[in-house]
């Protein structure tokens, strides 16, 4: 047990994800030596998230306006939405710089283990989105796992009986990888998906 | 510390770490297990694909004081087909969840094992049966010493007249031991539910539309009641 003060921070480390009680004291100890204006600036970059960033309202994705900047853009192709499972997914995909569409952030993934369910995702709003914006083809990017996949099978479900075009990512080899440490799932997939040169 | 070999089923898997996974599996010889998958969840992991759920696999474990580390995964069927079909997903997902309520760490479950594989290689093989699910859960109450009875009343031993099901007293009651609560069946649900939990679950017989809901419905309420929980995969898709 130490001093009330470093307990404290310990204890709050602590409940981060990832972070277990050796780390959080590792870390606190650490805070402890830091100068007083660096301590500032950590504590107030987290009040100023918790004060400023919210989500886009017709997005969902994070944002510190009313809807986020790639909602804004109107550079950007309103016919084509990328839904993907968590708002960390958006800056990978836009990473690529191949995807010029907007996106939709449905909070999670159909889980039937875990009793998550379509209700539990943001998937009325989804639909909301399609009328609205003329929507003519959605992308499930959501994870290649079975629970991506299981949405990605209730997103052509829910959608294609609407007229939409409903696609998902390709899933294959990694560049620059070597066939040889392919796993069997991963090469059957990429052997069903291949493309004609 | 040993090195050891192991063969499972994946049951489910969460995050654990920064790119670890920990998988739950359900072993023949071991019943279910608990184990870490290191760096799983990177794209470059060697493990790939293999450890996700309803896979079936070889393993190689390196023995931990909590728990075991996977150093290496064969495949021996990942069920692929049946990602592809949300509603065999939910159906193997029920199968998936029951087998991990039931199933004990440390404990042999040679017969959960077969039935949880034999339930996910019709899935994988052919369409989805209307009653597969129904089998499965009548099975499984079996294999753990609850299988409901069927054939002649809990309450007497008699053989005619079984209209009500009473999950607590186990089985079928006649009219003379029928107790409040106890579900109303409608004529032939019995003996549909005793044909679907004596068949074996690879050859289920064909199918009667008119009985089949109702028989997953009454399945369903006899293992939640004796499992003391819900079955959150059966109700993903209600509504």
């Amino acid at each position: 047990m130490f001093e009330a003060p470093v307990q404290r921070l310990i204890d709050e480390l602590a409940r981060l994800p990832g972070i277990g009680r050796k780390s959080a004291q590792r870390l606190a100890f650490h805070l402890l030596h830091i100068e007083e204006a660096d301590a500032v600036r950590l504590g107030s970059s987290i009040i100023d998230l918790r004060r400023e960033v919210r989500l886009c309202s017709r997005c969902f994705n994070v944002t510190s306006d009313e809807e986020c900047s790639i909602c804004r853009d109107l550079r950007r192709d309103p016919t084509v939405l990328c839904v993907v499972e968590r708002a960390q997914d958006i800056p990978v995909i836009e990473g690529t710089q191949e995807f010029s569409g907007r996106y939709h952030v449905l909070g999670g993934a159909i889980s039937p283990i875990e009793g998550i369910g379509p209700d539990q995702l943001r998937m009325r709003e989804l639909v909301a989105r399609i009328d609205q914006e003329g929507v003519a083809e959605v992308i499930a990017a959501t994870n290649p796992t079975v629970e991506g996949d299981a949405t990605a099978l209730y997103l052509a479900r829910l959608l294609k009986p609407l007229g939409v075009r409903v696609t998902q990512l390709a899933s294959g080899l990694p560049v620059g990888g070597d066939l040889d440490y392919a796993d069997e799932v991963t090469l059957g997939r990429a052997l069903v998906g291949r493309q004609e040169l | 510390m040993a090195i050891r070999h192991d063969q499972g089923i994946v049951l489910r898997s969460y995050p654990f770490g920064e790119s670890h996974r920990v998988i739950v599996l359900l072993s023949p010889n071991n019943g279910k297990l608990r184990t870490v998958a290191k760096g799983v969840r990177k794209t470059k992991s060697r493990f790939g694909g293999r450890l996700e759920t309803f896979c079936l696999v070889d393993l190689v474990l390196y023995e931990g004081r909590n728990l075991d580390t996977i150093t290496q995964v064969s495949l021996l069927d990942a069920f692929s087909n049946i990602r592809t079909d949300l509603d065999k997903v939910v159906a193997a997902a029920t199968m998936v969840e029951v087998a991990d309520a039931v199933a004990q760490e440390h404990e042999s479950a040679i017969r959960l094992f077969l039935l949880l594989r034999r339930g996910l290689e019709s899935l994988d093989r052919r369409d989805l049966h209307p009653d597969l699910v129904t089998a499965f859960l009548l099975k499984s109450a079996d294999v753990v010493g609850v299988a409901p009875q069927l054939d002649s009343c809990a309450g007497c031993g008699a053989t005619e007249g079984l209209t009500r099901f009473s999950f607590g007293a186990g089985g079928v009651l006649c009219d003379r031991c029928r107790t409040p609560g106890a579900y109303a069946l409608r004529e032939g649900l019995t003996a549909y539910l005793a044909r679907v939990a004596a068949a074996d679950i690879a050859e289920l017989p064909a199918p009667d539309r008119s009985f089949s809901g109702e028989a997953m419905g009454v399945a369903r309420r006899f293992i939640e009641y004796h499992l003391e929980k819900k079955l959150e995969s059966l109700a993903v898709l209600d509504g």
